[in-house]
């Protein structure tokens, strides 16, 4: 949903950064506001999977130069836990295993945390399982998963379920899905794709990452943008992403090489 | 070792149901030689600390106060069966133990005492004979069938005293057992056990050991354990806040085609040195064993590990997997582990892998990108560590007050 | 199923590189003292540093007890009962090529190693030593037009007296361990190799060591330095005759890799490795250690053992640069009474260093082969990150595969991470790789050849099919 006057969520300027002394993003500019959902793709190295990361601020991620705002905050001098509680969330493209750790508890500490921030009240085990519950609905899930460790012996498509479930509960304004496509079947991708489009409201923002156009078909951009190089190299509407589709990647090279020329 | 010499000059006169154990252990600490850097075993021990066990007394003349026992010791299981060790005097006579437990009587103990130690060719180890020399009382007992209350054996240290504990468990075919051992440990006190446990073809064991040592407390332990065909043994130990702690867990599967399960947790603290010898020996084919060892070595702190895996040639078709995770914490902490693996059957799986490491960095930026504080994330995370091990002790290991506690105060 | 006493017949093949060389030595007596020493060196017309060293280093050797921790079972070695010093009589040093006598030429031919102008190996120096000397070097004139320095340790200490004095001892300290020390004393010969700043050496450096005479020890020594920004990759080779007794071999090997240089050693070793009653092989004891002093430097070890009736030796990487990097990648097949206890240290010092451990155990017949390693992590060694590996493979159920990883770290920066697992060729893959027409041997051979490619893709192209080979060699035979 595109509307002019609404609130002007993320705004990226000039945004470059590196990870292990090796520049990946050279120069990122992106204005997402509530309501809208972006997509951006790109061939595996263009420094779309970096960009996810960087907003939610990975410490292997060096931000060089640049500006990051999310809703007036200065977003690259806030601790990664401080980006989630005011609403920025990653869907991980490899959710992390952390055995041991209980799902539902790691749910509940997490949720409590942003609520806290949002001035709402916690909430006790038994309040919390029945909003847990309540939002598994959300992806289709088994409540059997809350009783097992952090994201362990989960199946690729319940690893991401479990993600979007903690999106559902988490609420973010700002929700970035790095590659939730990679590794599901069809059914699964089906799933994943309602919750998402459930969760989208006209105060949140969406930005989607992803190398195919199958998610596109399932949550449908407002804007897509093409990365290569890092860097943003066209932004058009969903029609650039059929384009992709059929022609490919290779016309980058192409326009980069014509770029370069000049 | 002048201490040495005193200490062994201070033991009572040879007698009891003991008697030949304690003339062959100090005639052992008398010939053989101590503990020294130059043994591959006792390479990486703080000596000075194994040499302050002999500057105590077998007696002592402390009592722990009452209401301190309180704190610690919770109610005993309703169903269960609880007995407190002492070194001094046979605590079991007056307990009423439920059918399937029966007390070793003194032809049955010295037909029995010893032959899983020389299974496992512990005879002339240095700890045990610790043990032989001054051990004067031994728990034995024999348990059949299934369905049995949970055993509760608890072992608490005499304040300024060595208190040497020995226990022997026979399980016969078929049984079944959840065996819970807590010792605790008491300022300017040392403690030896040994325990022998022989389980019977189809038995099944179910052994926790909760090890709750104090500042300037030590514990030594020795474990012999043979198990016969078909059988299953699960030890699941937790050592924590010991000054010294040494524990070695020896088992042989006598005929193979048996399955072990080992799970441990070192957590030291302070200036502990916390250690644990394992080895396994399978006589026959087809066992197996899954084990693993987790570390956390926080402030000036050192965790040992050894784990040794013997498969000879008759062991063919062995299934054997070790892991060692440590997890070190501060600049001032130590970590020494090492695998030793000795293989000769040709026909088996051996698998086993080591780490050591900080937090995972990864697991870390996950959690803090949903909003939760490093420092929860941190102890979050250290819990989590420790619970995949509390998870396989015996339930009514819960009970322990101190257990809870532990988890709670994990902070990096 | 025959399978596995077939793969036991399979890895029994009679050594190839056993013929004696007919040639007049000289030799001095047998036995080792303070006058055998001074002997030595003035046969070889050493400067005072030098015999200084030697006799201080017999004097610490003196000191020390023979180790037994790796428990290798052989019988006492009387070390008075070894000829120390041993060297095909020629008349005077050679000049060229063509000065060398014919029958150590043919010996090298008859090796694989062609010496002469026309037969060399192209693109890969080799230093030839035979017993106790170095009889030829290839290529000098060419690597001197770069700056290279490659020629035998002899030659080294009476051209670059200064760099031999300044290296020697400095990263294997003669009181280092037993053999360290009596290798510091009579060491004979060697190979010496300098890269000068910035070079990368233009063709691969070789020694091919030759024991011929049956009661002498051989002790060779080398030393290499690698200058800022240089590099090199340098390969050894060994072959022994058969004698029916024991051969003592006790080398010392240091490398200096200095800031932003690399060195890569690689070692296809061959001795012979006794009969199937165990009767005759070389005892092989070698402490090669690598200091990587410079920042970014890097050391990387790769070795394929297959001879030697006892195998003592662990190169070893002492990572003191900041980001300096270690490799070791090693190969060891035994078989019949064969022993090798082999490994690696990687002693982590500086920031940020990393290493890579990837071994591979193939045990046959009655031997035992251990893999023992050490990988340590000091307190400043912040962000610094080992990787191990190490599999073995076993092949008939009389064979022994051990393993001692220790691993020992005070640094909560850093991550060691190791993974080990044993395993056999399994029917099944046999079967299937035979149903699809392959023959057993090949199938043998593949499945060896495969478990070890880790391990073959570091070593250096020319090396690596020879390597192949030999592996396939071993297990070459009649199937039963």
């Amino acid at each position: 949903m595109i509307r002019k006057e609404a609130e002007l969520i993320l705004e990226i300027r000039n945004l470059h950064a590196s990870v292990e002394d090796k520049a990946i993003l050279q120069g990122v500019n992106l204005s997402i506001r509530a309501g809208e959902i972006h997509a951006v793709m790109g061939r595996n190295g263009s420094g779309k999977s970096t960009l996810s990361k960087v907003i939610a601020g990975h410490p292997e991620y060096i931000v060089t130069s640049g500006t990051v705002k999310f809703q007036g905050h200065n977003l690259l001098e806030l601790e990664p836990e401080e980006r989630a509680r005011l609403g920025v969330f990653m869907g991980f493209q490899y959710p992390v295993e952390i055995p041991g750790v209980s799902n539902l508890e790691f749910l509940r500490v997490a949720t409590n945390s942003r609520r806290e921030k949002r001035g709402q009240e916690e909430l006790d085990t038994f309040d919390f399982e029945d909003l847990v519950r309540e939002r598994l609905k959300v992806v289709q899930m088994d409540p059997i998963f809350l009783e097992r460790s952090v994201n362990e012996g989960f199946s690729g498509g319940e690893k991401k379920r479990n993600e979007i479930l903690q999106m559902a509960l988490l609420e973010p304004l700002l929700a970035i899905l790095d590659e939730t496509d990679s590794g599901l079947d069809i059914d699964a991708l089906r799933i994943v794709a309602a919750g998402v489009n459930q969760l989208a409201n006209p105060q949140n923002a969406t930005l989607l990452i992803t190398h195919y156009q199958r998610l596109l078909n399932e949550i449908t951009p407002d804007f897509v943008h093409v990365m290569a190089a890092g860097k943003i190299l066209r932004t058009g509407g969903k029609e650039l992403a059929l384009e992709l589709e059929q022609s490919g990647y290779d016309w980058i090279d192409k326009e980069q090489n014509h770029m370069e020329a000049k | 070792m002048a201490v040495f010499r005193q200490w062994l000059d201070s033991l009572p006169a040879p007698n009891g149901v003991l008697e030949r154990f304690q003339r062959l252990g100090r005639n052992s600490l008398l010939n053989d030689a101590s503990p020294t850097r130059a043994l591959e075993a006792w390479r990486l021990t703080d000596l000075k600390r194994l040499e302050h066990l002999f500057e105590l007394p077998l007696h002592s003349n402390q009592d722990v106060l009452d209401e301190k026992k309180l704190t610690i010791i919770p109610d005993k299981p309703g169903n269960g069966l609880r007995i407190t060790l002492d070194s001094d005097c046979d605590t079991s006579d007056s307990l009423k133990l439920p059918p399937g437990i029966r007390k070793l009587n003194a032809l049955e103990l010295e037909a029995h005492l010893g032959n899983s130690l020389k299974s496992c060719s512990l005879n002339c180890d240095w700890p045990v004979a610790i043990n032989h020399a001054s051990a004067t009382q031994v728990l034995g007992l024999e348990i059949q069938g299934q369905d049995l209350p949970p055993l509760e054996l608890v072992m608490e240290a005499k304040p300024c005293a060595l208190s040497p504990t020995r226990v022997i468990l026979i399980l016969k075919e078929q049984a079944k057992l959840e065996l819970l051992q807590v010792a605790i440990g008491a300022e300017e006190a040392a403690q030896s056990h040994l325990i022998e446990i022989h389980l019977g073809q189809g038995s099944e064991l179910q052994h926790g050991w909760l090890g709750f040592g104090k500042h300037q407390s030590s514990l030594l332990v020795n474990m012999a354990i043979t198990q016969e065909a078909r059988s299953n043994y699960f030890i699941t130990a937790v050592q924590h806040g010991w000054f010294l702690a040494r524990m070695e867990p020896h088992i042989v599967q006598v005929h193979g085609h048996a399955n072990t399960t080992m799970r441990g947790l070192q957590l030291a603290t302070n200036q502990s040195q916390i250690a644990t010898h394992s080895s396994i020996r399978f006589d026959g084919p087809e066992g197996s064993l899954d084990q693993l060892q987790k570390s956390v070595a926080a402030e000036k702190s050192h965790c040992i590990f050894n784990g040794a895996i013997h498969v000879p040639r008759i062991a063919q078709k062995t299934n054997a997997a070790q892991l060692s995770r440590n997890l070190l914490l501060s600049e001032r902490a130590r970590i020494d582990t090492k695998p030793e693996l000795k293989i000769i059957a040709d026909d088996v799986r051996c698998a086993h892998g080591a780490t050591v490491s900080q937090l995972q960095e990864e697991e870390l930026f996950y959690l803090r990108s949903r909003g939760i504080e490093a420092t929860t994330a941190t102890s979050l995370l250290l819990k989590g560590y420790c619970q995949e091990i509390f998870n396989s002790l015996p339930v009514e290991a819960n009970r322990w007050e101190r257990l809870i506690t532990l988890l709670e105060s994990m902070q990096a | 199923m025959s399978s596995q006493n077939s793969l036991g017949e399979l890895v029994s093949q009679p050594y190839k590189y056993g013929f004696v060389t007919e040639i007049e030595t000289e030799k001095i007596p047998k036995g080792l003292n303070e006058e055998v020493i001074r002997l030595i060196s003035a046969k070889k017309e050493e400067p005072e540093f030098l015999l200084d060293f030697r006799l201080k280093a017999y004097k610490q050797w003196l000191n020390i007890k023979e180790p037994n921790w790796a428990e290798l079972g052989y019988p006492p070695i009387d070390y008075q009962d070894l000829v120390y010093y041993a060297a095909p009589k020629q008349t005077q040093k050679k000049n060229s090529l063509e000065e060398v006598d014919p029958k150590l030429l043919e010996t090298f031919d008859k090796l694989g190693i062609p010496l002469s102008e026309q037969k060399r190996l192209s693109n890969v120096a080799v230093d030839a030593v035979f017993d106790s000397v170095s009889i030829a070097t290839t290529y000098k004139e060419q690597l001197a037009e770069h700056g290279v320095v490659f020629c035998s340790i002899s030659e080294a200490v009476s051209e670059y007296p200064e760099l031999v004095e300044k290296y020697i001892g400095k990263v294997v300290p003669p009181n280092d361990n037993f053999f360290a020390a009596l290798n510091s004393a009579v060491f004979s010969d060697g190979s010496f190799v300098f890269i000068p700043k910035g070079v990368q050496c233009p063709m691969e450096l070789s020694s091919y060591f030759r024991i011929n005479s049956g009661d002498t020890g051989q002790f060779e020594r080398t030393l290499i330095i690698a200058e800022e920004a240089s590099s090199v990759s340098y390969l050894e080779g060994c072959t022994a005759p058969m004698f029916d007794t024991k051969t003592l071999h006790a080398a010392v090997v240091e490398l200096i890799a200095l800031d932003n240089s690399s060195i890569k050693y690689s070692t296809v070793q061959n001795w012979y490795s006794g009969d199937e009653e165990g009767i005759g092989g070389i005892y092989n004891f070698v402490t090669k250690r690598g200091h990587c002093k410079g920042k970014r430097s890097k050391i990387s070890w790769s070795q394929v053992e297959t001879g030697s009736a006892i195998t003592w030796k662990y190169p070893s990487c002492i990572l003191q640069g900041e980001e300096s990097i270690g490799e070791f990648y090693s190969v060891a097949l035994t078989n019949n009474l064969q022993k090798a206890d082999t490994g690696t240290k990687m002693i982590h010092i500086g920031p940020k260093t990393r290493s890579t451990i990837v071994s591979k155990g193939i045990s046959a017949g009655n031997s035992s082969n251990s893999y023992r390693g050490l990988v340590q992590m000091g307190p400043k060694a912040s962000g610094a990150r080992n990787y191990s590996q190490c599999d073995s493979m076993l092949i008939g159920d009389k064979a022994a595969a051990n393993t001692y990883p220790y691993i020992r770290s005070n640094q909560p920066k850093a991550s060691i991470e190791h993974e080990a697992s044993t395993c056999r060729i399994s029917e099944d893959q046999l079967f299937y790789l035979q149903s699809r027409g392959i023959g057993f041997e090949e199938a043998v051979s593949m499945m060896v050849s495969g478990f070890c490619r880790d391990v073959f893709n570091q070593l250096p192209m020319e090396f690596a099919a020879e390597a192949d080979k030999l592996l396939a060699l071993k297990l070459e035979g009649s199937v039963g």
